[in-house]
């Protein structure tokens, strides 16, 4: 009698023709995803002149790597401007961190009056686009006399993450079971005795997701930032400097798309490390379900 | 040292009153079981001795200091939870240890504990495992190692047993009723699984809607029970009650009239019940095949073979809402639908009044203990 050793469940089953809907479906979702990265991609391994040839080709001739080189002549302050995206979302991210686990502790925790107002006002902020706020952040930031320095490009972007980081953090700390409060509680544990050898530990999975979000938004809203509250080269981050390939003539498209690459590497190196400490169900064995 | 008192104690939620002014108090060493069904408070009482819940009107005393406000570590004691409650990223070393990290004991000291505990609960061979790579009972084992290395007076359980698998739950009753022997602590238990109760109490409080409405031995509760709602809940399946006309009564009893039969109960009479309306209550398992003391015809409609016992269901005219349910040893000869005479004797028989308050047996619990020895 013929085996069938297909190990997969009845609803996991598909016929042919829906395997390759599916297929069709995830090849075009990763085209649209996909293909501004790889026309930036190939782009910046292309001669600068065969950019402008017709028809246009899509494949690179004589293709190379000769742009990662040369960016970095045409642009000599470019290193700098890595340094201070980096510099900027790691302060921030770090800064919110610090600021979020444990607030989001305490709002996941303890009961206290008027936590719903607060949690609804941090839901409220966050939905305010920060383009309406600059023109008073401006005016608070010159004030403070903190225009051309990080921290007006820190401290602005710490306070538009943290809703958000708290509303995350606070959803995956509710779902930590409160009997592992008890039963230190009863071990004579103190509150934050609790919060640092027991919940911490166990929040590290949630805590790790909000920095990779944190780190990516940081990185993404310092262009606004940097070009509202800032004019001094040496303080610019990677999305403005980009602006120095836009020449008074001409701009260097294979440059600027190297340098975009190399930009957001670091970025990347970062969420690869980050996301390698994710496991999933470090809850397990906590308590019956 | 372990003796603990409750005077008076009421726990409140808003408006209402979950715990209702309960008194007890339980002697050094003795193993206390809390019953009763969901809701009844039990797990609240037992969380305010732990001192998880606040206390709203009266005292809990433990070794005659009241402790209402005292911290759950300076009132020495130590709880098991029913979700076992394990730290998932510690071992099972570390999980054990835990309390005595916290006292900030020293390394030997917390070795030599942890090590000691282990073998109690025979889990020596997973101290360097984690939570999740546990079976339910070993993880339940790990969470009472945690309670034994702070040596409390006084231990508690929160159901601690109901995760369990039905094989398992047995293994796991036989070893606590072994620790509490070793151990020698007094132990607060709750649960609402009758066998548990029956099995490992010295003593058994039935709880009622946040009223305690037995204490008493395993024994006296099945043999004596106070009220209805005891006779009810002790014993599976539960006491059947029939409506009863008292006739009379005499040195020897009660006399009632069942189903036209006159039947003398040996219980202390009291005055002027004739002619009241009672409750006879019976044990499925002490009704028997054929004739007793009294007799009634039924017409089983659901038959459940065990092979150690037959249950038989019988709907009785008058009575569709509630079966009445007899157990008969090993495997009997009674079908469905088929009339069968039985019979109960009138020495096996409860009488309640119509508060449900049960007249008093005349049955000496320690003879019955010595016949069944």
């Amino acid at each position: 009698m013929a085996r069938d050793n297909d190990t997969r469940t009845m609803i996991d089953r598909y016929t042919w023709w829906e395997t390759v809907l599916i297929y069709l479906g995830i090849f075009v979702f990763l085209f649209f995803l996909l293909s501004p990265f790889i026309e930036g991609f190939l782009v910046s391994l292309k001669p600068l002149a065969q950019l402008f040839s017709s028809p246009y080709r899509f494949w690179p001739e004589n293709g190379s790597f000769a742009a990662y080189v040369s960016m970095w002549e045409s642009v000599p302050g470019f290193a700098r401007y890595i340094f201070n995206s980096f510099l900027i979302s790691t302060v921030a991210t770090t800064l919110v961190l610090l600021l979020v686990v444990p607030a989001a502790y305490a709002f996941a925790r303890f009961d206290f009056r008027g936590m719903g107002l607060v949690l609804a006002a941090f839901l409220a902020v966050s939905m305010f686009s920060g383009a309406v706020l600059l023109i008073p952040l401006f005016r608070l930031m010159r004030t403070l006399g903190l225009l051309n320095t990080y921290f007006a490009m820190i401290v602005p972007g710490v306070a538009f993450l943290i809703p958000s980081a708290i509303w995350l953090l606070r959803t995956y700390m509710m779902r930590i079971p409160t009997e592992l409060n008890e039963a230190a509680y009863m071990d004579g544990a103190s509150q934050f005795y609790t919060f640092r050898r027991v919940i911490l530990p166990i929040a590290m999975p949630g805590i790790i997701v909000v920095a990779i979000v944190t780190f990516i938004g940081a990185y993404s809203q310092q262009f606004i930032f940097a070009l509202t509250f800032n004019s001094k080269t040496e303080y610019m981050p990677l999305p403005v400097g980009l602006f120095a390939y836009f020449g008074k003539q001409e701009v260097i498209w294979n440059e600027l798309m190297a340098a975009s690459f190399v930009g957001i590497a670091p970025a990347l190196i970062i969420i690869f490390f980050l996301q390698r400490h994710l496991v999933g169900g470090l809850t397990a064995g906590a308590i019956k379900q | 040292m372990g003796q603990l008192s409750l005077k008076n104690v009421v726990k409140t939620f808003g408006m209402i009153e979950v715990v209702k002014g309960v008194n007890l108090d339980v002697s050094e060493g003795e193993f206390i079981v809390f019953v009763g069904p969901s809701g009844c408070g039990k797990s609240t009482l037992l969380r305010m001795i732990a001192g998880l819940e606040h206390t709203s009107a009266g005292d809990i005393v433990i070794d005659g200091k009241r402790v209402n406000d005292l911290a759950p570590v300076k009132r020495g004691i130590a709880m098991v939870f029913q979700s076992y409650a394990l730290y998932p990223h510690m071992t099972v070393f570390e999980n054990i240890a835990f309390p005595l990290r916290v006292e900030g004991a020293s390394n030997d000291v917390i070795r030599q504990k942890v090590e000691k505990a282990a073998a109690i609960l025979h889990l020596d061979q997973r101290l360097q495992q984690r939570p999740g790579q546990l079976s339910g009972g070993q993880r339940q084992r790990v969470a009472i190692g945690r309670a034994i290395v702070r040596e409390p007076e006084i231990f508690l359980f929160d159901e601690p047993l109901s995760n369990l698998d039905a094989s398992l739950r047995a293994d796991m009753r036989i070893e606590l009723t072994r620790l509490h022997k070793q151990l020698g602590a007094t132990m607060i238990y709750v649960t609402h699984d009758q066998v548990e109760a029956m099995t490992m109490a010295d003593r058994i409080v039935v709880l009622n809607a946040g009223h305690i409405a037995q204490v008493g031995a395993p024994l006296e509760l099945y043999h004596k029970p106070d009220n209805t709602f005891v006779a009810g809940f002790i014993g599976n399946p539960r006491m059947n009650l029939l409506p009863v006309k008292c006739t009379g009564t005499s040195a020897a009893g009660v006399t009632v009239d069942f189903n036209g039969q006159s039947l003398t109960l040996p219980v202390t009479p009291r005055a002027g019940i004739e002619g009241a309306s009672l409750l006879l209550g019976i044990r499925p398992e002490h009704i028997r095949l054929g004739a007793g003391d009294a007799s009634m015809e039924i017409a089983p409609s659901v038959v459940e073979r065990l092979g150690q016992q037959t249950i038989a269901y019988v709907t009785l005219p008058g009575q569709e809402t509630d079966f009445f349910c007899v157990v008969l040893p090993g495997s009997q000869s009674v079908t469905v639908d088929a009339p069968v005479t039985v019979g109960l004797m009138a020495a096996d028989c409860h009488l309640f009044d119509g508060d449900g308050k049960a007249f008093e047996r005349r049955i000496d619990l320690k003879l019955l203990a010595a016949t069944a020895a």
